[in-house]
C-alpha cells in the first residue's frame, strides 16, 4: 500500500513539472494582455527561449547565464513585435503569428548544431527530503527553483494587479487607452514594458522545457504549448489563479492519459490525446460562469491599435 | 486668489479642416462660461488644447499671466486646469475608488477620506466599490467631476455634459456647478444647447467654424439672437401650412395593427387603424417607450404582424420586408443613425449603396459599380448640403447633423411616395434641425407623404397636418394640427383624456 501511495505523490510531482511551461507562458502573456495587447507570438517566444538557454548552456556551461540568457531572448524578441505594434501600430493577431513562424524557423536554424548534445543536470533543492518522507517529500520536495518560482508566480501576479499601483495602471490601460492617456499615463510605455515582461516569461518557459524537464534540444520541442498558454490565459478569463488551475489540469491529464495509454485502457488513443485539451475548456468555461466577473477582468481593448492624437 | 484664464491666437489646421481659427477668448473665475456653437464649430478642439491632448499649430494659452505650455493632459493637471469630456474617460471595469487613485499621489486611506469629504459637501450618492460599468451615466459624471475636485482645480471645463443626462441629472449638475463657482473655481460650459446657456451661464462665446464670432453677457440676449449667431444666418421660422382636404386620395392605410410581445422591454400594440393622404404629414406623438420602436418596426417590414392589413398606393403590403416595400417607393429613417440608419465603419458611398438595391444600377452581375455609387453619392451629398465632398469618408466621422442629412438624402434620392421618419432630429443642433424640417416640408410640398413618428412636440406641430397621440401602444384618435395645442398634446401623452 505504501508504495502505492508514494506512486501517487511521484505522479503528482511529475504533474507539476509538466504544467510549469504552461504557468510561466501564461502569466506572462497574462499581463500581456491586461495591458490590452494580444501578442499571438507566445509559442515562437518559448521556442527561441528554449534553444538560447540550451545554446547558451552548452557554450558557456553555466545554467546562471542560460536560464538569464533565455530570458533576455524571449524579452528580445518580444521587443520585435512591441515596436511593430506600439511604434508601427501594426495589427497585433498578424503580427503575432509572424512572430511565431519567425521563432519556429529561427530557432530551428540556430539549433542545427545542437541536436543530440546531451544536456546538463539542473541542481534540484531538498533532494534529501524527498526520499525521506513519502507521498509528500516528491510532491513539494526535490524540484528546480524555476518549479517553485512558477508556482509562486500566478499568487505574485494577482498581488501585483489587484493590490499595487502598478498593476492598476496595467488594467486601466488594458481597460481603455484613450482614457488612460488622457490621465497622463504613457500608454505606449506601459505596453512594451507588458509585452517584454510577457516575453520574458516565455523565454524562462522555453527554458525550463530545453534545461531541466528534457534536457536537451530538439526541433520543435515546444510542441504547441505556446498555444495552451494562450487558449489558458483567454479560458481562465484573464484570473492568474485561474490560469495556474488550468494548466495543472492540463498536465495532469497529459500525464495520466500517458499512463492510461501504458496500462492499455480500451479507449482510443486519439480520445486519450485530446483528453487533456478536453478537460481543461470544460473546467475553465465552468469555473469561470459568472458573466459578470468575465466582463470585469477582460481588457476591454485588448488587441486594439492605440495611437495617439497629435 | 481669482483665476484669470487668457488664450490668444489659438489655430489648430486638420487636413481639410481649420478647427480653430485665430480664437482669443478670456475667461476671470466667480463666472459660469458659455463655449456655444454647432458640432463641428471647433468648441472640442479648442477644450482639447486646454486639457492638453492635442496641440495647437499656434498661439498660446495663458493662467494668471503665466504662459502654459500644454503638451500632455499631465501639463494641464499640474496648471490646475479639470476637464470633464462628453465621453467619459473612466474605466469601466475599475472601481470608482480605482478609477480615483489610479493619478494620485496620496495613498489610499487619505486619499479615501478626502472623497467622502468631496462626497458628503456636495451630496453626491456614489458606491466607491462598484466598478464603473454600474452606474449611471450621471452618476459617471460626477466620478469624473471628483477626480477633477481631487486636485483642487483652478478650471473646471465641462464638454457638453447634459448630453447623457435625465433632466433630473441635469438640475442637480447645474446646482454644483454653480456651487463650484461660488467657491472660485473658473467653469467653461461647453455647448449647443441654448437654453442651458440662458439658465446656467454668465457669459457666452459663439463659436461658428472654428471662429469666434461673438462675445457677450447672457442676460442680453434670446434663444433667437443666440441662434443666429451660431449658425450665422437669421434662421426662418420656420410652419408648414396646414393642408387637410378631404377629397385627397388615401395611399397608405394600416387596419387592425395588432403586435403582441413576450419581451418585457417592448410594448404591446393594441388594434391601430389610421391612415395618411397623398402629400400629407402625419405626426405621432407620445412619450418614448410607448410603443413608436414597434410601430415603427412594423410600418418599415422589420416586424410582420399576423392579420394586420397595410394598404399601399393600393396594394396589400403587410407580408412584404423593408427591401420589398423600398420597391414600392416607401422610405424609411429610423431613430438611431448609427446602429440602425447606417454601418459607422463603412464609407459614405458604400451606405449609400446598401438600400438601393433593385432600382439603381449600383450592381451588375454581383459586382459593385463603384463609379455609379460614388458619383450617385456626390450628389446627395451636395443636394443635401452634407458638410463634405469626399464620399471616401467613413461615415463614423460626420456629425450627427451631417449624417442625418446623408440618410434622408439616401431615402429621399429615389423619390419615394412615403416617408416614414422616426425621431428624424435627435440630439442635433439647431442649423441641421432646421434644414431637416425644411426638407421634410418641401417633400409634402411635392404630394408626396410622410409619417413623423418624434417625441419633440414643437417638432411635431410645426411639421404635421394631423396629429395622434400613441400611449401604451393604442393610438388616440386623429386630429387636425390646427386644432391641437402643446397642453391638449402634454395631457393625451400622459394618459389623460381631452373633451
Amino acid at each position: 500500500m505504501s508504495l502505492d501511495i508514494s506512486f501517487i505523490g511521484i505522479l503528482i510531482g511529475s504533474i507539476m513539472a509538466s504544467s510549469v511551461p504552461l504557468i510561466l507562458a501564461a502569466s506572462g502573456e497574462l499581463i500581456t494582455e491586461r495591458s490590452g495587447v494580444l501578442n499571438l507570438g507566445v509559442e515562437g517566444m518559448m521556442i527561441i527561449g528554449a534553444i538560447s538557454g540550451f545554446a547558451l548552456m552548452v557554450i558557456t556551461d553555466n545554467l546562471f547565464i542560460a536560464i538569464i540568457g533565455s530570458m533576455l531572448s524571449g524579452v528580445i524578441i518580444s521587443l520585435i513585435f512591441g515596436f511593430l505594434t506600439q511604434s508601427l501600430l501594426t495589427n497585433h493577431v498578424a503580427t503575432g503569428l509572424a512572430l511565431t513562424i519567425f521563432g519556429i524557423g529561427l530557432s530551428a536554424m540556430l539549433g542545427k548544431d545542437f541536436v543530440g548534445i546531451p544536456g546538463k543536470d539542473f541542481p534540484i533543492l531538498f533532494s534529501s527530503l524527498r526520499e525521506s518522507i513519502p507521498f509528500f517529500g516528491p510532491i513539494l520536495f526535490g524540484h528546480s527553483i524555476i518549479l517553485y518560482f512558477a508556482f509562486v508566480l500566478p499568487f505574485l501576479t494577482n498581488y501585483f494587479l489587484k493590490k499595487t499601483k502598478l498593476g492598476l495602471v496595467v488594467r486601466a490601460v488594458g481597460d481603455s487607452p484613450i482614457s488612460a492617456s488622457n490621465q497622463g499615463i504613457n500608454v505606449i510605455l506601459v505596453r512594451y514594458c507588458c509585452i517584454l515582461y510577457g516575453g520574458g516569461m516565455c523565454g524562462l518557459a522555453g527554458a525550463y522545457l530545453s534545461l531541466i524537464y528534457t534536457p536537451q534540444w530538439i526541433e520543435n520541442m515546444t510542441a504547441g504549448r505556446g498555444w495552451i498558454a494562450l487558449a489558458l490565459v483567454v479560458f481562465a478569463t484573464w484570473s492568474p489563479i485561474k490560469v495556474l488551475i488550468g494548466a495543472i489540469i492540463f498536465g495532469g491529464i497529459s500525464i495520466l492519459q500517458l499512463h492510461m495509454q501504458a496500462v492499455g485502457f480500451r479507449i482510443p488513443v486519439q480520445f486519450l490525446i485530446a483528453l487533456p485539451y478536453l478537460m481543461t475548456i470544460i473546467v475553465l468555461v465552468v469555473i469561470s460562469r459568472d458573466s459578470r466577473k468575465i466582463k470585469l477582468n477582460t481588457p476591454t481593448s485588448l488587441g486594439r491599435i492605440f495611437y495617439k492624437e497629435k | 486668489m481669482a483665476t484669470d484664464l487668457r488664450i490668444s491666437n489659438i489655430s489648430k489646421i486638420y487636413p481639410g479642416c481649420i478647427a480653430n481659427d485665430n480664437v482669443s477668448l478670456q475667461f476671470k473665475s466667480g463666472k459660469i462660461y458659455a463655449l456655444l456653437g454647432e458640432n463641428g464649430a471647433g468648441k472640442s478642439t479648442l477644450v482639447k488644447i486646454l486639457s492638453g491632448v492635442i496641440s495647437p499649430d499656434n498661439g498660446e494659452v495663458f493662467l494668471n499671466e503665466k504662459n502654459l505650455k500644454l503638451s500632455s493632459p499631465l501639463d494641464a493637471k499640474k496648471n490646475k486646469i479639470g476637464m470633464v469630456f462628453q465621453h467619459f474617460n473612466l474605466f469601466e471595469t475599475l472601481s470608482v475608488f480605482e478609477n480615483l487613485s489610479i493619478d494620485a499621489t496620496e495613498d489610499n486611506k487619505s486619499l479615501r477620506v478626502r472623497i467622502n469629504e468631496i462626497l458628503k459637501k456636495y451630496n453626491f450618492n456614489i458606491d466607491l466599490d462598484v466598478p464603473v460599468l454600474n452606474l449611471s451615466a450621471g452618476q459617471k459624471q460626477k466620478v469624473e467631476i471628483i477626480r477633477c475636485l481631487l486636485r483642487s482645480p483652478k478650471v473646471l471645463i465641462m464638454d457638453e455634459p447634459t448630453s447623457v443626462l435625465t433632466e433630473q441629472e441635469t438640475e442637480e449638475l447645474f446646482i454644483s456647478l454653480k456651487k463650484f463657482c461660488d467657491e472660485g473655481i473658473l467653469i467653461i460650459y461647453i455647448t449647443h444647447k441654448l437654453k442651458e446657456v440662458l439658465s446656467l451661464c454668465d457669459e457666452v462665446a459663439v463659436m461658428r467654424k472654428g471662429k469666434v464670432v461673438s462675445v457677450s453677457q447672457t442676460q442680453n440676449e434670446k434663444v433667437e439672437t443666440l441662434a443666429n449667431k451660431m449658425v450665422g444666418q437669421k434662421l426662418a421660422k420656420i410652419k408648414k401650412k396646414i393642408n387637410i382636404s378631404k377629397n385627397k386620395d388615401e395611399i397608405f392605410k394600416v387596419k387592425h395593427l395588432n403586435f403582441y410581445s413576450d419581451d418585457p422591454f417592448e410594448t404591446n400594440l393594441v388594434n391601430l387603424n389610421f391612415s395618411v393622404k397623398k402629400g400629407e404629414c402625419l405626426g405621432i406623438a407620445g412619450i418614448s417607450g410607448n410603443g413608436q420602436n414597434e410601430l415603427f418596426q412594423i410600418l418599415s417590414g422589420e416586424i410582420i404582424t399576423p392579420n394586420t392589413s397595410i394598404i399601399f398606393r393600393n396594394k396589400e403590403i403587410a407580408k412584404l420586408n423593408p427591401k420589398q416595400r423600398r420597391e414600392y417607393l416607401m422610405a424609411f429613417s429610423p431613430e438611431d443613425r448609427i446602429s440602425q440608419a447606417a454601418v459607422p465603419e463603412l464609407k459614405i458611398y458604400e451606405n449609400v449603396a446598401l438600400n438601393n438595391f433593385k432600382s439603381s444600377n449600383f450592381f451588375e452581375k454581383g459586382l459593385v459599380n463603384e463609379g455609379k455609387i460614388k458619383e450617385h453619392s456626390k450628389k446627395i451629398l451636395s443636394d443635401f448640403s452634407v458638410n463634405t465632398d469626399n464620399v471616401e469618408l467613413k461615415s463614423q466621422f460626420l456629425s450627427g447633423g451631417n449624417l442625418q442629412k446623408l440618410i434622408l438624402g439616401r431615402e429621399l434620392i429615389t423619390a419615394p411616395e412615403l416617408l416614414i421618419c422616426y425621431n428624424p432630429t435627435w440630439g442635433l443642433d439647431v442649423g441641421a434641425i432646421n434644414y431637416i424640417h425644411e426638407t421634410l416640408i418641401k417633400i409634402n410640398d411635392q404630394e408626396k407623404s410622410t409619417i413623423l413618428i418624434s417625441t419633440d412636440t414643437e417638432e411635431l406641430l410645426k411639421l404635421s397636418d394631423r396629429i395622434a397621440v400613441i400611449y401604451k401602444g393604442k393610438l388616440s384618435k386623429i386630429m387636425p394640427s390646427d386644432e391641437v395645442t402643446p397642453e391638449k398634446l402634454g395631457i393625451l401623452m400622459g394618459g389623460g383624456s381631452i373633451d
